[in-house]
């Protein structure tokens, strides 16, 4: 388990950066925390020729407002962002999944950016910028692009982000004060990639359901919405019933592939259990 | 003693020999029985203890193995020329080179299933090595790997253990051995199962699943070796717990004599009975050193071991039926075992050779009979995995037991209760021929419910169940048999190709006395991650009455050590307790004999007291032991002639068995082979969630029966450790093939460890002390204990948590997928949710 030999490359700035994997264009790898990318050069599953380290990076892990939305630089830390009273207040859908992300070492290397760069299925976070409507930053030498997060995620550890492009930053609107949220996840371990997750959020007013969303990951090749459902719940009494019924339409319309560890009944059951309990959560924390 | 138990198809005339026991528990011990500190700790915890990969021989090369991904094929043709070609490179050898310098590795099947340190003509499971590779450094050497082109032609591949009894043609996995994947099959009777059978009001049958499981230390095997041509000469370091048992037999794979191989034992990063052997590394490694002239390390990585190691654990499937009265009465067990050894049989049949010694639990069971079908598949090789096949016949008989008291509607304690067998019928041999020493099984019980509060777990199930919660409660009895005796390797081969029929496992020691009277104690075996020092300096201070801190515990590699097996079997506490004693009474007898010399009294009135050696009754006429080993040392002319006053002092005692016997020709009956009957009762409280298939445990109690314990907090630490075990086993992991004969859960992103968020908050451990009548002070092994015990308590327990659901568990591990697989069933069956 030691990897191939590879060109190791440390920029000391954003630009440096971009120059570095504009020059090593598809022969290069992004090193940020490390955490999926070394194991899988370990185990020779990727043989990249360059390595280029950004953790020197300066101002690359900025948590910070901007307006409406809650900003993320690519190179912030989940431990970070686990314990950001920021991120707290303005996305507690994402400090809620951070319950179930990884172990502490993990999470004090791994990085929000190179998470959603590799683009894990069973990853809780690609959940959470989907239900959330994020928006990817990527950078490349030539400029900048700005992807909403459903179309960021585009297959098995596959993302839009085009050769010599990297994530630069994530930007997520502010939750509304009165909104609901929740994020339940089933895994076999504490800390293991979900076998389901399902992250929601909610918001009533008088009791009708004026907005939901929600986001399964776990399930097949990426984060997706259950727009079905979704639709299911808006404009209706959220009452108990309702839940029931959005949760057996999530058992049906989710599209699970199987495992070992999860098979299509498993998943399709894990997917009503935690809907429900997702919904029946967010709800309670509606203002 | 009570006038024994001995069922009536064995002949009972001598069946049980004397006791040899020296040392009769007493109740004032001065260090036995003490919580003192393991003396291992200060260098372990400060990093300092060293370990095989620590190790660095000048001129030293790294090699990395290429590994099989095929289940079954045959290797048409390996090119190593690009890998040789890679500059660092110093030798590729493949198994036909191999082959050509060394032998077969050691193993104990008879008749013989032949294996090569690296594949020779085939590859018989994923993981297998086919071609190592030494470089200068390791990472060189796995560029290397990545250079070597094999071709392979696939065969046929062999998973289901069942379907394996049928294979044929190209699906046979070792067609020198004839025609079938059938290793072996024989059906075993012992005492009047018929009759038994004829008189049950209600036979129990279940078909039971238990999944291969194996041990997970930090360090991997590694090895370092070192070939020095001009003596012919080997240099090993290993960390097989079986140094001076088994390392004449790796000498023998390179074609030299046991004098021409020193394998010299390393602290070993955890073992958790899986590093017994370790002989595929030692070998490889020494015949890669041999073959380019420099030192070798080779270290196996996390997939090297998960895929290709030697203990991978039992892997079976049984069919078994269960002979009761209607009151609950226990009357024979009768079963057949279909065990999955893999592609090689390393250990023969020994792991159910060793669950015959306990089969009946502690029941008083009176018949029992198992049909043996031993079937080889594309799996990696079963090797020895703590527990060595009884911990998967605890689970069967108290699965059985539960199914038992299902059918008759009887509690489960009570059952356990009712078929007991009886403090005051011991010594108890079994129907099988093994003894079962002493025992209080409900003293144990009672102490189980009384940590456990049985009341209060009670109250919190039917307080949760209220509340629409699967709460349940599981316990489970079972026996710890401890010191096995080798004649269980063999006892079950075909009798007309009996094999190596080895009759020891000694265990040994050397004790010196320096001339400041400080205590040196050599053992034979070597550290394994328990607490041998400990054990061995609380027994050594016992017997000299000293302080431990003057007692110093040395290893001896293979060039040195006097005849020693190791740990393993649970015998290693017991086995070193009786040589210290018996080297520590040839060695007192001397000092007595000197002492009595300066205190010119006779040697048969001095006793030993705090570190000092005097006159009984009269205080202040003494010398200190440093007094008398100065004397010893260095002062020869102020002793009589003869050789009992020869300077210095030492002692080496082997101490065998203490009990056991040979089994009966015809094996209508084992002997004795495994009579240090040590017994727990484990009881868990768990919730689980139906809707995913969660299991929580809430609570977790252990009370183990070890004799007479040395340590009571090193005992317990064991107990917890394969207690977790015993849940990884229960709830979590799994070696599991798919139907191409790919290991699915090869890393620990899939082969699920508890870890200490799965752990319960505590293991509340309970010592109940009856102490053998057999070995030294009464001591009995506790080393397998906690795996032993868990999986059966928390089977039951997940099941009376899903009683609303009605679900059986007949298989194992209860991960989420499986526990949701069967309260779905249950839904599906009656269209809604039972009981909410």
């Amino acid at each position: 388990m030691k990897p191939a030999a590879f060109e190791y490359v440390r920029p000391g700035s954003l630009n440096e950066a971009l120059q570095a994997l504009s020059r090593h264009a598809g022969n290069a790898k992004i090193l940020a925390g490390g955490q999926s990318l070394v194991p899988m050069m370990n185990l020779r599953m990727l043989h990249p020729a360059v390595i280029i380290d950004i953790n020197r990076v300066p101002g690359l892990d900025a948590i910070r407002t901007d307006g409406d939305a809650l900003v993320v630089g690519a190179l912030a830390r989940h431990s970070t962002l686990r314990d950001s009273p920021i991120v707290a207040k303005h996305c507690p859908l994402m400090r809620e999944a951070y319950r179930y992300v990884a172990h502490k070492p993990i999470r004090n290397r791994g990085t929000l950016g190179g998470n959603i760069s590799h683009a894990d299925p069973a990853s809780e976070m690609p959940a959470v910028l989907v239900a959330t409507d994020a928006t990817i930053v990527v950078k490349s030498a030539k400029g900048e692009r700005k992807i909403a997060a459903a179309n960021f995620f585009i297959g098995l550890m596959q993302t839009a982000l085009q050769t010599g492009e990297m994530v630069t930053e994530i930007r997520i609107p502010i939750a509304p004060a009165n909104q609901g949220w929740a994020f339940e996840e089933a895994a076999n371990r504490k800390g293991d990639f979900a076998m389901a997750a399902i992250g929601a959020t909610l918001t009533l007013t008088g009791g009708v359901c004026s907005q939901a969303a929600v986001a399964v990951a776990g399930m097949s090749d990426r984060a997706t919405r259950l727009s079905a459902l979704e639709a299911l719940l808006e404009r209706k009494p959220l009452d108990d019933d309702l839940i029931m019924r959005a949760a057996v339409l999530a058992k049906s319309s989710v599209k699970p592939d199987s495992s070992y560890h999860a098979d299509v009944d498993f998943k399709r059951d894990l997917a009503e259990a935690l809907t429900e309990r997702a919904l029946k959560n967010a709800r309670a924390r509606c203002k | 003693m009570n006038s024994p138990h001995i069922p009536k198809h064995i002949p009972s005339e001598g069946y049980i020999p004397q006791s040899r026991q020296r040392e009769k528990p007493r109740k004032d011990y001065k260090w036995i029985g003490k919580n003192m500190k393991r003396v291992e700790d200060p260098r372990l915890l400060t990093g300092q203890a060293g370990y095989i990969d620590d190790i660095k021989l000048p001129n030293m090369a790294y090699a990395a193995v290429l590994r099989s991904d095929r289940a079954h094929a045959r290797i048409k043709k390996i090119d190593v020329a690009k890998a040789k070609a890679l500059p660092g490179v110093l030798l590729v050898m493949t198994g036909e080179d191999a082959k050509k310098v060394t032998g077969p590795t050691a193993q104990f099947a008879s008749p013989p299933v032949v294996q090569y340190c690296i594949a020779v003509d085939r590859v018989r499971h994923v993981g297998e090595a086919v071609a190592a590779v030494v470089a200068e450094n390791r990472y060189i050497a796995e560029d290397a790997c990545e250079l070597i082109d094999v071709e392979y032609e696939d065969l046929p591949v062999v998973v289901d253990p069942e379907q394996a009894v049928h294979s044929t043609g190209d699906a046979v996995l070792h067609p020198d051995r004839g025609p079938t994947n059938l290793a072996y099959r024989k059906t075993f009777s012992f005492g009047p199962v018929d009759d038994d059978f004829a008189k049950a009001d209600r036979v129990v049958e279940r078909r039971l699943r238990w999944a291969r499981s194996g041990a997970q230390p930090l360090e991997t095997v590694g090895a370092v070796a070192e070939y020095h041509s001009g003596t012919g000469k080997f240099t090993v370091y290993g960390n097989s717990s079986f140094v001076n048992y088994v390392g004449w037999l790796v000498g023998a794979s390179l074609g030299v004599p046991a004098h021409k191989f020193n394998l010299i034992p390393v602290t070993t990063g955890g073992s958790f009975g899986s590093k017994l052997f370790t002989h595929k590394v030692l070998t490889l490694t020494a015949t890669l050193a041999r073959a380019c002239g420099r030192p070798v390390k080779y270290m196996e990585d996390r997939l090297d071991n998960t895929m290709s190691c030697d203990n991978h654990g039992s892997d079976r499937i049984y069919y078994c039926k269960l002979a009761v009265k209607n009151d609950g009465t226990i009357l024979a067990l009768k079963f057949q075992v279909i065990d999955d050894y893999g592609a090689y049989l390393q250990f023969g049949y020994g792991t159910h050779g060793n669950s015959l010694c306990q089969i009946v639990g502690p029941y008083r069971i009176n018949s029992v009979e198992m049909e043996l079908v031993a079937v080889l598949t594309n799996k990696c090789q079963q090797g020895a995995y703590r527990g060595f096949g009884s911990e998967v016949t605890n689970w069967m008989v108290e699965r059985m037991v539960d199914a038992a008291a299902d059918e008759l509607k009887m509690d489960p304690f009570e059952i356990r209760r009712k078929n007991f067998i009886r403090p005051d019928q011991f010594p108890y041999v079994i129907p099988t021929g093994n003894l079962y020493d002493s025992g209080n099984y409900p003293a144990v019980m009672d102490e189980a419910l009384r940590i456990a509060d049985i009341k209060k777990w009670k109250d919190i199930q039917a307080k949760g169940r209220a509340e629409g919660r699967c709460i349940g409660i599981g316990v489970a009895t079972c026996q710890e048999r401890s010191v096995f005796s080798a004649t269980e390797f063999w006892s079950l081969n075909p009798l007309d190709t009996p094999g190596f029929q080895l009759t020891s496992s000694p265990e040994s020691t050397q004790i010196r006395i320096d001339p400041t009277g400080n205590i040196q104690v050599t053992l034979g075996s070597p550290f394994w991650g328990n607490s041998p020092e400990t054990i061995a300096t609380q027994i050594v201070a016992e017997q000299f009455q000293c302080d431990p801190g003057n007692v110093n515990i040395v290893y001896a590699g293979t060039d040195s050590a006097f005849n020693s097996t190791g740990p393993g079997g649970s015998r290693f506490t017991v086995m070193i307790a009786g040589a210290i004693v018996g080297a520590s009474v040839k060695l007192k007898e001397k000092i007595r004999r000197i002492a009595g010399q300066m205190l010119e009294s006779s040697p048969g009135d001095l006793e030993f007291r705090d570190g000092k050696i005097g006159v009984k009754g009269v205080p202040g006429m003494e010398k200190t032991i440093g007094e008398v080993a100065l004397f010893a040392h260095y002062f020869r002319l102020g002793l009589p002639d003869g050789d009992e006053y020869s300077s210095g002092l030492d002692a080496s005692y082997v101490y065998d068995h203490p009990l056991t016997t040979m089994p009966a020709a015809d094996r209508s009956h084992l002997g004795i082979f495994y009579p240090i009957m040590g017994h727990m009762c484990h009881m868990a409280l768990v919730e689980v969630d139906p809707k995913t298939g969660k299991v929580k445990i809430l609570d977790y109690v252990a009370v183990h029966d070890a004799g007479t314990v040395v340590n009571p907090m090193t005992l317990a630490g064991h107990i917890r450790g394969g207690t977790a075990q015993g849940i990884g086993s229960a709830l979590y992991e799994h070696f599991y093939y798919d139907e191409n004969g790919q290991l699915l859960t090869a890393s620990f992103a899939d082969y699920l460890i508890p870890t200490l968020d799965e752990m319960p908050a505590q293991i509340r451990v309970g010592h109940v002390e009856t102490p053998s009548p057999f070995t030294e002070y009464g001591i009995k092994g506790g080393g397998e204990g906690g795996r032993m015990g868990a999986p059966p308590a928390l089977t039951r327990a997940v099941e009376d948590a899903l009683s609303r659901y009605g679900i059986r568990v007949d298989e194992l591990p209860l991960t989420p997928r499986r526990v949701r697989s069967l309260v779905r069933a249950t839904e599906q069956r009656q269209g809604r949710t039972p009981g909410i």
